[in-house]
């Protein structure tokens, strides 16, 4: 696919729905996303699948008398496209009035970086034998990796145009690629798993042998885990545990919660809400982001902002209406999850910024702790009470070492009392997509266990 | 019909020129609503259409999978030359006679969403919305979602397999946030089914938003949960997240064939308490994870699992049945034409048992009672589940005493289900949108009152009080 031609293609069709939608008097903003995605599913050393996928989709917002209507359709025919206008618009006459909503007008964007032609170019043979070789480094790294769950490489390609009747009119196309290993480990009657992945703007940054040595190790690790004791200690979560606290914390960081009262941090900005320590940053634009783009889904410049500096709640995130709401500028996060829904206000790379301790000084420095390398369910965090009680699984420490991996224990506690008992930040910081955060030490957390 | 069956044949012989040995087309129309409602006010009216179709072939264990949005003769068969092409070997010409087959059962929708003006179902969510603000002034927050599905599927393959059905789902959604200044703390309730608008007849969104409110501001009176190990009692209306988790997804064919499930070599044997058994089944007229037929065209049914404690089957989907020679029972789904199927739950149960409810709880001095369940999540590996408790309350002397907050209990699948010693004789509903392998398809849970002697609880240590 010629992207460069294909952006031009969809902005045109972009702006033909928009001058059909607006009419009347109707503000209208036509949002089009266009890819193609590939991915390669190995196991035991054979392609067990591979997928390959042609898809685009238009979703169309309508705001008259501060009324807003969504329609969408992947069909493209002009009947269908006429279907789409017609449903936005009467959509939006059910909808209640809200002076707030309202479009962006035209900006200047940055240009990034966004399209590795190495992503289309290299051969799928190719993509086929990176994967594979994340299986071999994966069994050959220790001899009790028996079974491979999944092992792949994916990769996307796509064109995004964003119309408006203020007069936007902008388009920009992206590639990203990914492989992941999912091994179990067994010895006797148990078995253990871990997981080895990384997602990359540029395909020679994914490297195979240590997606999958790390895999091997993080399962091989876990074997022999035995129950603890319940008990209050201090916790110590690697960057991937980190990352997935820090995705409960997200929605409590946008503008939309804040201003509809489901936010922990409503009326706490400029106070301290975390520990010195911690710092969280959400940058639309940073080099190398997996979700890093010129602009957001509503056509509004990506931004770097600072949320928490230094324990002390700075911001939240807006779009084009939660910023209208509060008489603020847009911070560029009108998030999109496809063209099947309108821009909410959503993370872009979002991070916990690296401290200055090594991670191995972490542990160092406990007598007694457990070290998380695991959670389960912890889609059942409550974002809005803050409220989380996971099931875990680690490494116990003793005197400063590793003396043994834990298993069948949970740990529970409120999200605010976590970020303000962080008494130490790793350099460590990683990205798991889109979300990173590095090590972190916790001084005292409820584990329940035996 | 998405597609004349003449063309329909037409790709999948360019499908198998590749040298595969089975192709299948899966096309689908999807035409969706959805109304939410925030902040007193109807935020979103949306509505869709998603369509595409998904060619699968497949040579011995191998699977090439393509999908593409444009449904044109011509567009498919370039995907099914593309795709059959992958799959390397030598090309076969089939023959192919179609075969229609019967349902197990069959249903009519009452109330089709798309003869409903769109101002009655924005009724329903402002009503649900007023109900749950007027339980207390404590309730700060209150969405509501409706949303409704019709999806049109053509499903053929190479076997001679051609399917045609429609699934109409609607479903509702209140999610009550209340707050005390110092806390704040949420309820949530929801119903659905494979049904049109009749679901409001058995379920009315204020009764419903009444229901997430009510238990929004209990919780913020609820006291943090205690941790450690102890007697728990899941009341039948908790719903059915437990057995989904413990014990239905090891249960899965695909798993089970990679050894990645603790249940993997263990029919005929007894794998959990004999009070137990455990059912899936499609056919419950009504229930969101029912269905006439599975996204291959497999007549959905009925699988009993699990029997008086003993492992009789799994679920399985055409790929997983054919490697055992056997056939599938009707579990292969998927959540799009983007996707492959893969075995899938549907509606899944404990049977109910013969034990009153009410003397379960009157028979345990000391424990927690979960009174309703949110979600939960599973290691198939080892089995070891966690699920969160929406609404529990602490069971002092055989009564039920104050509530608890924050809870999420803890076990391994095998083990808690070997352990249960009461099951009662009622049975409680509950529905989601299960998730695996990245696809999200809508299913049913449900289980009597059951007691499991021990788990360990995950809450907080006393002396901590509000952290």
């Amino acid at each position: 696919m010629d992207y460069r031609l294909a952006a031009e293609k969809y902005l045109a069709l972009a702006r033909e729905v928009v001058e059909k939608a607006a009419r009347g008097g109707a503000e209208a903003e036509a949002y089009i996303i266009a890819g193609e995605d590939l991915n390669i599913e190995i196991r035991e050393q054979e392609v067990e699948a591979l997928t390959t996928a042609r898809e685009r989709g238009l979703g169309l917002r309508v705001i008259g008398n501060g009324r807003v209507g969504f329609a969408y359709t992947t069909d493209f025919s002009a009947g269908a496209l006429e279907e789409t206008v017609e449903q936005a618009r009467a959509n939006a006459a059910r909808a209640t009035p809200d002076e707030h909503n309202c479009l962006p007008l035209p900006a200047d964007y940055p240009h990034l970086d966004l399209f590795d032609p190495q992503i289309e170019d290299t051969p799928l043979k190719d993509k086929i034998e990176l994967a594979k070789e994340i299986e071999r480094q994966a069994r050959s790294a220790d001899g009790r990796v028996k079974i491979t769950e999944s092992c792949s490489y994916s990769d996307s390609r796509y064109v995004v145009a964003v119309a408006n009747s203020r007069g936007v009119a902008a388009t920009y196309y992206g590639a990203n690629c990914g492989a992941s290993i999912f091994v179990v480990a067994v010895e006797g009657e148990e078995s253990q798993t871990g997981f080895g992945l990384a997602y990359s703007l540029k395909i020679a940054d994914l490297d195979p042998a240590r997606i999958g040595r790390e895999g091997a190790s993080r399962a091989v690790r876990l074997l022999g885990a035995k129950r603890i004791p319940t008990q209050r200690a201090p916790v110590i979560f690697d960057p991937y545990v980190t990352v997935n606290f820090l995705g409960v914390l997200a929605p409590a960081l946008a503008a939309d919660a804040v201003q509809k009262g489901k936010s922990l941090f409503r009326g706490k900005v400029g106070e301290r809400v975390a520990s010195a320590v911690v710092h969280i940053i959400d940058d639309g634009r940073r080099a190398g982001g997996l979700a890093s783009a010129p602009f957001d889904g509503e056509g509004v410049p990506t931004q770097r902002t600072i949320l928490v500096e230094g324990g002390v709640l700075r911001g939240f995130l807006h779009n084009t209406y939660t910023a209208a709401r509060e008489g603020v500028s847009s911070t560029g996060n009108g998030s999109r999850g496809s063209f099947k829904a309108t821009p909410e206000v959503g993370t872009t790379n979002l991070y916990l910024e690296a401290g200055d301790r090594k991670p191995e000084e972490l542990v160092r420095e406990v007598s007694r702790g457990l070290y998380v390398t695991d959670v389960l369910g912890m889609h059942t965090a409550n974002p809005i009470s803050g409220d989380f009680s996971v099931g875990v699984m680690g490494l116990w420490i003793e005197n400063g070492e590793f003396a043994g991996p834990v298993r069948g224990v949970a740990i529970a506690g409120n999200i605010i009392g976590l970020l303000q008992s962080i008494e130490a930040v790793g350099s460590d910081l990683t990205f798991f997509g889109a979300t990173g955060a590095p090590s972190i030490r916790i001084a005292g957390m409820s584990i329940s266990g035996s | 019909m998405l597609l004349a069956p003449e063309d329909l044949k037409a790709v999948l012989e360019v499908a198998l020129e590749g040298g595969g040995d089975f192709a299948e087309i899966f096309l689908e129309r999807r035409r969706t609503t959805g109304i939410t409602c925030e902040d007193n006010k109807i935020e979103r009216v949306h509505s869709g259409l998603d369509q595409g179709a998904g060619i699968r072939v497949i040579r011995g264990e191998n699977t090439v999978y393509g999908y593409t949005n444009e449904i044109t003769r011509e567009s498919l068969l370039e995907t099914a030359r593309e795709v059959g092409k992958a799959v390397g070997g030598r090309g076969t010409k089939p023959q192919i006679r179609w075969q229609q087959p019967e349902p197990q059962w069959d249903f009519r929708v009452k109330k089709r969403p798309d003869g409903v003006p769109v101002e009655e179902k924005v009724a329903l969510v402002r009503r649900a919305n007023e109900a749950a603000r007027a339980v207390d002034e404590r309730i700060v927050q209150v969405s509501v979602a409706y949303g409704d599905v019709i999806q049109e599927v053509t499903i053929a393959n190479s076997e001679g397999v051609l399917v045609e059905d429609e699934r109409i789902r609607c479903r509702f959604m209140v999610n009550a946030v209340a707050s005390n200044g110092k806390i704040i703390q949420t309820g949530y309730e929801s119903a659905g089914g494979l049904m049109g608008l009749e679901l409001f007849e058995e379920n009315d969104p204020a009764e419903l938003a009444k229901k997430a409110a009510e238990r929004a501001v209990r919780m913020l009176e609820a006291r943090p949960a205690p941790a450690g190990r102890m007697t728990v009692v899941m009341a039948g209306e908790a719903g059915g997240t437990m057995i989904h988790e413990a014990c239905g997804h090891g249960l899965e064919a695909d798993l089970v064939q990679k050894q990645l499930s603790v249940y993997a070599g263990k029919k005929g044997q007894q794998v959990a308490s004999p009070l137990i058994t455990v059912i899936d089944d499609a056919t419950i007229p009504g229930k969101y994870g029912s269905f006439r037929f599975d996204d291959e065209g497999r007549p959905g049914q009925r699988t009993v699992l699990i029997k008086d404690g003993i492992l009789q089957d799994y679920m399985y989907d055409y790929l997983t049945a054919r490697k055992e020679g056997r056939s599938s029972t009707g579990n292969g789904r998927r959540e799009s034409y983007k996707d492959r199927p893969i075995p899938r739950m549907t509606n899944t149960f404990i049977a109910p048992g013969r034990d009153d409810p009410q003397a379960i709880i009157r028979e345990t001095p000391k424990g927690l009672l979960v009174k309703r369940m949110g979600g939960g999540q599973v290691n198939t590996t080892n089995g070891d589940f966690v699920f969160d408790v929406a609404e529990g309350y602490l069971i002092e002397n055989g009564q039920v005493g104050p509530a608890v907050r924050g809870a999420t209990l803890t076990g391994n699948g095998p083990e808690v289900l070997k352990m249960v010693d009461r099951v009662g004789s009622d049975l409680g509903f509950s529905l989601g949108t299960c998730g695996k392998d990245g696809q999200g398809v809508p299913v049913g849970d449900a289980q009597p009152t059951i007691r499991i002697p021990e788990m360990v609880v995950g809450g907080i240590l006393e002396e901590e009080g509000e952290n």
